[in-house]
């Protein structure tokens, strides 16, 4: 599997309420560095869109997706807080940009996944196609 | 940008990919500085107005939940035009929010919107809500310089709910832990509640002791800001300049306008003119002589004196009419050696009348040396009343080590600043007492020779 994509990256912050503790001065500076970071490269055409997730949601699970429960929730380590998609010709460049995240500082972790040209599982299916008819 | 001004409709996400609906970088100045600190610490006084000191806890928590709402979009969707009204709306809402969740508010809940609207009871209310504003903090302001709030805890509500500072910064200011500064904040607010503190400015008789209350905890702030002494050096000079921004909001208010206020203000900015200049790049420390002065913030000199001129008014004469003076006539002197001492010695003179400590009758003596001669200065030392007070204080045996080298005694000079030396606390005033004494010592061969 292919970490080099050309369609681009995308960048999943995680972590929700790391910024609960932080003093006001600190959340100010986190503002201009962070709006700072995001104009730079929205400008350069290195990101594509970026947008900010609200901390509630809920989660659908269940066969007939009937089970609607609240989630995910706040304190969680895991939650994803917003995203950025970058339109970089390398997983390098991906990471590089990845590494200025203001918030790494404050314990937000940055995942950066390839975006894919088709889905996994459909390029799975038409391998296992192309062995069973060769 | 609609979903900037109303926070409380979900946010239709758009992707901004077009130049032109692009805010311009330019912005980012937009956020003056310590722009979130002060509106932390108003917002609190105003929701502390509106739901009362028993829900100071939750106003802090609504206040600082708007503020994360701010780093949560401002970076994507841009800074809004009006930043501090975006977060007052918002912190107003969250506010609401919270409060619907409560049975007793639902029969009150209009009566409450109304209130967080700012279409309070009073017609006024709406019509100046700034007065509303200055008022709720001044409020604030007279609930943490409570005479029933412990001092250390005053200094610390006062840091944590009128001027935004956050716990951690507040420690590392005081140099003592987190925990530590809990405590104070928690036993503070119990205070407050055992004692049924009210949310209210003084009036009539009332006032006047509870403004002179106010100052001395206002005074307070600023000396532990000033002391050059230990904790991040930073934060410390913040705190001087916390304490400037609160006189200066109490001085603009009818019920703190008064001269002793204007001279309290006129003490603090004349001394943190000189703020940075006390200290050389290597962190030894600087005395008035040595201080560049090209270098002494003229602006805030120039405040000070403005201030110092209101203070004149009317009849009473306070301490701080009096420090302010003394800072008023090293500030307005172009070197050291123009320095008008005499000038100073009488400001002085009256000074010891009104505070008996030791510590101001040393200054005075260096004022006598300045004119008199180190040997006047050494006869003044040992005439303080109450001098052996000074025992343990390493700035008396600075001083005596100064006059005794002005004396040209290196070998007395250098006893004192030894015994000076291991009364220091902190690492400059070592540095500085550690260069003295070496110097006295080279003498000392240099003499053998």
């Amino acid at each position: 599997m292919s970490t080099e994509s050309q369609n681009g990256y995308m960048l999943l912050f995680r972590g929700t309420h790391w910024d609960k503790d932080l003093s006001a001065e600190e959340i100010q500076k986190m503002v201009t560095q962070w709006y700072a970071w995001f104009e730079r490269l929205t400008q350069e055409g290195k990101c594509k869109a970026g947008h900010p997730l609200e901390r509630e949601g809920k989660i659908v699970s269940g066969r007939t997706g009937r089970t609607v429960a609240d989630g995910p929730f706040a304190e969680s380590k895991e939650a994803i807080g917003g995203y950025f998609l970058l339109q970089v010709e390398t997983l390098d460049e991906a990471l590089e940009i990845a590494q200025q995240c203001p918030g790494l500082d404050y314990g937000i972790d940055v995942e950066v996944r390839p975006v894919a040209e088709q889905c996994a599982a459909r390029t799975r299916a038409l391998e296992q196609l192309a062995h069973a008819t060769a | 940008m609609s979903q900037l001004q109303d926070p409380s409709r979900p946010a239709v996400l758009r992707s901004r990919t077009t130049a032109e609906d692009r805010p311009p970088t330019a912005e980012i100045s937009r956020l003056a500085e310590h722009l979130f600190r002060h509106e932390a610490g108003k917002l609190v006084s105003v929701l502390t107005g509106i739901f009362g000191l028993e829900r100071l806890q939750m106003a802090q928590d609504v206040v600082q939940e708007a503020l994360v709402r701010a780093l949560q979009r401002w970076p994507y969707y841009g800074i809004p035009q009006n930043p501090a009204a975006w977060l007052t709306q918002t912190a107003k809402h969250l506010a609401l929010d919270l409060i619907r969740r409560e049975k007793v508010f639902r029969d009150k809940e209009a009566e409450v919107i109304r209130l967080v609207e700012g279409q309070g009871p009073a017609p006024a209310a709406a019509i100046f809500p700034e007065q509303e504003i200055a008022d709720d903090r001044l409020r604030m302001m007279f609930v943490c310089c409570h005479p029933q709030v412990p001092a250390e805890a005053q200094v610390a509500l006062a840091l944590k709910t009128l001027c935004g500072f956050s716990v951690s910064e507040i420690s590392r200011a005081f140099l003592t832990t987190d925990a530590a500064i809990a405590k104070r904040l928690t036993r503070a607010k119990q205070k407050i509640r055992a004692a049924r503190i009210p949310f209210e400015i003084p009036a009539g008789e009332e006032l006047g002791r509870r403004l002179d209350g106010v100052l001395q905890s206002l005074y307070l702030l600023f000396n532990e800001g000033y002391k050059a002494s230990s904790g991040e050096k930073l934060i410390r000079e913040e705190i001087c300049y916390e304490a400037i921004r609160l006189t200066g909001l109490l001085a603009e208010h009818a019920a703190g306008n008064r001269p002793k206020t204007h001279a309290l203000l006129a003490l603090m900015l004349l001394n943190a003119a000189r703020i940075p200049t006390r200290l050389d790049g290597e962190g030894n420390l600087l005395r008035l002589k040595e201080q560049d002065r090209t270098r002494w913030d003229q602006p805030m000199i120039a405040r000070g004196m403005f201030h110092f001129a209101q203070s004149a008014a009317g009849e009473e004469i306070t301490e701080y009419h009096l420090q302010a003076g003394i800072a008023a006539c090293h500030c307005a002197a172009k070197d050291f050696e123009s320095t008008d001492w005499r000038q100073i010695l009488s400001l002085y003179d009256r000074l010891v009348e009104f505070d008996d400590s030791p510590v101001v009758a040393l200054n005075r003596a260096i004022v006598i040396a300045n004119i008199h001669g180190p040997r006047a200065g050494l006869d003044t030392v040992a005439a303080i009343p109450g001098r052996e007070k000074l025992d343990s204080y390493y700035l008396l045996y600075a001083v005596l080590g100064e006059f005794e080298a002005q004396l040209k005694d290196p070998l007395a000079a250098a006893g004192y600043f030894r015994r000076s030396l291991q009364l220091a606390e902190t690492k400059s005033e070592q540095l500085f007492l550690s260069k003295r004494f070496r110097a006295c010592e080279d003498q000392i061969l240099a003499q053998r020779r």
